[in-house]
């Protein structure tokens, strides 16, 4: 008989420790739930086990959004980066992105402190190996210290850890990560409840020492003069914004992008290009060891050369890893080729003729839950109470961890009180475009976010995240401070205001917003106005320059809202609608969209399908398997 | 078979008027009887078989080739049985004759896709079709909306959705992959490209015009003098008394109009007010109108009282006038012979028919001279038959449009972000995306990742 820990009920518990974990349960918390905080290994909190690196693009934006939801992500890349870019600065506002190369110690350090240091979240190191269900409930977990733990809720964040299987050639590890544990019976658990599961493949590059290198060779890439960082830090307390330092006693010094390191550039060689066709069949991937799909965007160098035969060389990064280390991460060079093979081609490449290898490249095998089995608000629609984030549901990347995280750990809170889930549009957030196509349409791949998969691009914005998150922080007090959520009131005031205003007034008979909008202008605008904070002005001259086109996308929002609003009916019978294609019927059955517009994000649904849903819908008549009229007008879609 | 209790239908589904190939389409139930009794022998389903066709009589009215289908793996779901005869309308005409001799009844435009649909065999995947043919009147517009149906539209729509994504995806990937080690950009022949696309997509929304004609009819409108006897001459051609007639002239003061099929052709007869060089205050407004509708119209009626010397009717009128969309139609020829009367130069082209409203003298040859009038623009302003509606028509605005504007930011580097330009050409892709089809990002993501070599 398993002994009961604290013999008290969470209201949530967050199973793993990663970036999706910790935002999912300093959220919960924050919004008041007692929540307890699994982990197998309290030194491996919020690693970056790949690269060394925060933000991006679209990952840039997601942080953003984390943060204006009051999670921490934000505040602790910056309070840790030493490296400042800010990418795409020429292509546009909308698709700018800030990236950070992180001290992945500080990073694990500072945030482990954040958690310790958060009033309702208790942290326990334990390695969870089973769900408890009860009626198709969970109501809380096992774990391997023979300590079981009760709550009303379990967010499940299980990274690579689901039977992790590392692989370097044909060497095979159980582990979630080179050096760490692989968890092998949660899998049968989840199973045993009726949770599907697949495998997918990832994989990361070796390690090398700094003063193994020859930098002369390389080209430097230095970090922004003047750092964009991540945090709102108009908005955010000044005093919370660092209660980690604060609380320690122990000020860093932080000064943002002082005395930033750079990352270096180098290429394959011709000669890197013949020891990878000479040794494809030797890796893990190419030798059929391994039966988990891999990432397209993120293909290993043996995949780069005989994908793309014909280009000649292929870029690589060697971004630090911190500033107490000398280790250096090979961006670029992923691969799961034995371990002399990985040698012979780091030395084949300029700079690294002489490298020290610290940590071999692998590959990582893992079992995820194809996220086509959560509700919108991540709950499980298997077993309720259970919310998963992060690469359990498929995903790749610390920040689509975290954004996920963040909503189910808010989730979990809102069903244990009993409140409206937070599901953010396709129009609202990346965060809300990532939950969406993975409910709806799942993925076949390890689902990385990119700006171009977002169709409302233009709306999101990284400087607007607050402004799009406010709605959403009025209704669930706690997620940010009382007095920053003022501030963020105060700031969409103002944007508000001087957005009615510079359309109306004018200088010499043309209004302030014509003359911005002419190109190559640059006019002079109410020295009022200048006095405004920096982001209010950006975000105000953000959107009267894009007027036109934020409208465009206001109207197809509004073309879409329709088909948003129209329910389908739970007990639907897809594949008894007659004039619906089988493939679709079948699709349709097997996702079960909750509204029209969720259908019609389907692939292969077609606008003729939606219209026969449609049709269906509105005249009550579904089920009854009676042919529809034809619709008088398609929707658009 | 799924059973439809109902008729069986025949009916020419291949366009009226002269052409190679004729085909006449029959469902229903009684198909198999009927295919029995015209061949003389039972056929095998899906078969093409060359025999002749004879009438009731034993007449041999041509050698043709029929295909039988039995339901429900046909068209329509019922038993059906194609009968493909030579293109001579007589021929066409005198099988349906017998076949409607024979207990079948003539289709409803559109019915037979009207019947796949209600049993099952269209999935509507191509609706908008489907409802142009339920409201298709007249033979042309069948088979512009069927050719629609067999997806050549769709077929278009998709070329330029493949190129476009190409195009999008070439862009994203400078904007999403900034540190990648991509080939140079290619600003010239990407704009290039654009163009190319935008042209095409042009002459498919030429086609907007044709596809109306077809749906709405051809927008026929009966000008002239006051008491030329226009609406009388409306009455005549619907058949029964439309407009208020009465000899006094200014009776109609605002305009009518009224729907007709005219040989393959729909029509919509506009009657409209007098265009009396004087008029009374009252007219005035009628004439506006008239004006407004001359200004719309596809065809001119112009009506001429042969009793009297040809009219001057205003420049707004006359400068519309061509010899194509044009018939003189001499009115009152039961009081008079129009011979005589001198014709302005311009107007010795136009074609003219002498008739009489009243008696329906000449009324033939009026319908006839319209009839091939409609046929010959037709042919010349689309070989290709493929029709749009206005709904396409709107679409593939805005898709140009867009288009129009990320080509002027391509050839203008520098002026606009490219998230802008990104913006025009997504937004093309969803107007394309509402004719052919949601285009879902994973597509430009698929192009994209197979394009270039991306990921570090």
């Amino acid at each position: 008989m398993a002994y009961v820990f604290q013999e008290n009920v969470f209201d949530v518990i967050v199973c793993g420790a990663g970036h999706a974990g910790c935002e999912a349960a300093l959220a919960a918390a924050r919004l008041g739930a007692s929540t307890l905080l699994l982990t197998g290994n309290l030194d491996t909190i919020a690693q970056m086990s790949c690269n060394p690196a925060i933000g991006g693009q679209a990952k840039g934006q997601i942080v953003r959004e984390i943060d204006a939801l009051g999670g921490e992500m934000a505040v602790n890349t910056d309070a840790t980066g030493i490296q400042f870019r800010l990418l795409n600065e020429s292509k546009g506002p909308a698709v700018q992105s800030p990236r950070a190369q992180c001290d992945k110690k500080a990073y694990q350090f500072r945030m482990k402190h954040a958690l310790e240091l958060q009033p309702g979240l208790q942290i326990f190191q334990a390695t969870v190996t089973g769900l408890i269900v009860e009626g198709g409930k969970v109501v809380g977990c096992h774990s391997n210290l023979d300590i079981d733990f009760h709550g009303r809720t379990v967010v499940l964040t299980t990274g690579t850890f689901l039977r992790g299987l590392l692989h370097i050639g044909t060497n095979k590890n159980e582990g979630g990560r080179l050096g760490d544990f692989s968890a092998r019976t949660l899998s049968g658990s989840l199973e045993a409840s009726g949770i599907e599961l697949r495998r997918f493949k990832t994989g990361t590059p070796a390690r090398v020492l700094g003063r193994s290198l020859d930098f002369s060779k390389m080209e430097e890439q230095k970090g922004d003069a003047q750092p964009t960082l991540f945090a709102f830090h108009d908005t955010r307390d000044p005093e919370a914004m660092f209660h980690v330092e604060h609380a320690g006693q122990c000020q860093q010094g932080w000064a943002p992008g002082s005395d930033q390191l750079s990352c270096w550039m180098t290429y394959t060689t011709e000669r890197s290009a013949e020891i990878v066709r000479a040794n494809k069949h030797t890796s893990a991937m190419y030798s059929g060891q391994i039966q988990g799909v891999g990432p397209r965007y993120c293909p290993s160098i043996e995949d780069k050369f005989v994908r793309f035969a014909d280009k000649s060389r292929h870029l690589l990064f060697l971004e630090p890893e911190g500033r107490h280390t000398d280790e250096y991460y090979i961006n670029g060079l992923s691969t799961s080729m034995p371990f002399h093979v990985q040698l012979e081609l780091i030395h084949s490449i300029p700079g690294m003729e002489n490298a020290v290898v610290v940590r071999p490249a692998y590959a990582v095998e893992y079992d995820y839950a194809p996220p086509t089995q959560l509700w919108p608000s991540l709950e499980s629609r298997i077993v309720e109470g259970l919310f998963c984030a992060g690469q359990l549901n498929g995903t790749s990347g610390y920040e689509e961890a975290a954004g996920q995280g963040a909503v189910a750990g808010i989730n979990a809170a809102q069903k244990v009180r009993g409140g409206e889930p937070l599901v953010l549009r396709r129009h609202e957030a990346y965060i809300g475009v990532l939950i969406d196509d993975l409910v709806t349409k799942g993925t076949n791949e390890p689902y990385r976010m990119f700006t171009s998969r977002a169709e409302h691009r233009l709306l999101l914005n990284h400087g607007s995240a607050e402004l799009r998150m406010l709605p959403h922080l009025r209704r669930l007090p706690g997620l940010v401070g009382v007095g920053r959520l003022e501030r963020i009131e105060h700031k969409a005031e103002r944007v508000g205001h001087w957005c009615a205003q510079l359309e109306s007034a004018r200088s010499h008979g043309v209004t302030f917003g014509d003359l911005i909008r002419r190109v190559g202008n640059e006019p002079e605008l109410p020295a009022e106005f200048l006095q405004e904070d920096a982001t209010v002005r950006d975000e105000v001259l953000y959107r009267i320059r894009y007027r036109g086109y934020l409208e465009r996308e206001g109207r197809i929002i509004e073309r879409l809202a329709g088909l948003e609003r129209v329910k389908v009916p739970a007990d639907l019978d897809f594949l008894a609608i007659r004039g619906l294609r089988k493939e679709c019927a079948l699709k349709l059955a097997a996702q079960r969209p909750a509204t029209l517009g969720q259908a019609s994000r389907i692939s292969g649904v077609s606008p003729a399908d939606l219209s026969v849903l449609l049709v269906l819908i509105e005249s009550g008549r579904a089920g009854d398997g009676t042919a529809p009229t034809p619709p008088q007008s398609m929707p658009a879609s | 078979m799924p059973a439809t209790q109902e008729d069986t239908i025949a009916a020419l589904a291949t366009p009226h008027g002269e052409s190679a190939v004729a085909l006449v389409r029959v469902s229903g139930g009684e198909c198999s009887r009927v295919a029995r009794e015209v061949v003389g022998r039972l056929l095998p389903p899906r078969v093409a078989r060359h025999a002749d066709y004879r009438d009731r009589a034993g007449v041999v009215i041509d050698d043709v080739l029929f295909t039988y289908f039995a339901g429900p793996a046909s068209y329509t779901g019922e038993d059906s049985l194609e009968i493909a005869c030579h293109g001579n309308p007589y021929i066409a005409q005198r099988v349906l004759e017998d076949l409607f001799a024979r207990g079948c009844r003539a289709a409803e435009p559109g019915e037979f896709t009207k019947r796949a649909f209600l049993n099952g065999r269209m999935d509507l995947s191509q609706a908008e079709a489907v409802m142009d043919l339920i409201h298709a009147r007249g033979e042309r517009a069948l088979e512009a909306a069927n050719r629609q149906l067999r997806g050549a539209l769709g077929r278009q729509i998709e070329a330029a959705i493949e190129r476009l994504v190409g195009v999008v995806a070439q862009v994203e990937a400078y904007i999403d992959f900034p540190e990648e080690d991509l080939p140079a950009e290619n600003r010239a022949r990407l704009r290039g490209e654009v163009a190319a696309l935008r042209a095409d997509l042009g002459r498919l929304l030429a086609t907007a015009h044709y596809g109306a004609l077809l749906r709405d009819g051809v927008r026929t409108v009966i000008v002239g003098e006051p008491n030329a006897g226009k609406s009388s001459l409306l009455n005549r051609l619907v058949g029964w008394d439309r407009a208020l007639v009465s000899p006094e002239p200014g009776t109609t003061r605002d305009y009518l109009e009224e729907p007709r099929v005219l040989g393959a052709h729909k029509i919509r007869l506009v009657d409209t007010a007098g265009l009396n060089p004087s008029p009374a205050p009252l007219e005035r407004r009628g004439i506006e109108r008239t004006l407004e509708r001359a200004a719309e119209a596809d065809l001119f009626l112009v009506v001429l009282d042969s009793t009297r010397p040809c009219p001057a009717l205003p420049a707004a009128i006359t400068g519309r006038l061509t010899a194509s969309n044009t018939v003189l139609v001499w009115n009152k020829t039961d009081l008079a012979q129009p011979a005589g009367v001198p014709l302005p130069e311009a107007w010795r082209e136009y074609g003219q028919v002498a008739m009489s409203a009243l008696t329906g003298d000449g009324v033939g040859d009026l319908e006839k001279i319209v009839s091939e009038l409609i046929d010959k623009e037709q042919l010349s302003i689309c070989g290709d038959l493929i029709a749009i509606n206005a709904r396409h028509a709107a679409a593939l605005t805005e898709a140009t449009q867009c288009l129009a504007f990320a080509e002027e930011k391509l050839g203008d580097a520098g002026t606009a972000p490219d998230e802008l330009m990104a913006s025009d050409l997504r937004g093309a892709l969803d107007a394309l995306g509402r004719i052919g089809g949601r285009v879902d990002h994973e597509r430009v993501l698929d192009k994209l990742f197979s394009s270039f070599c991306i990921g570090k």
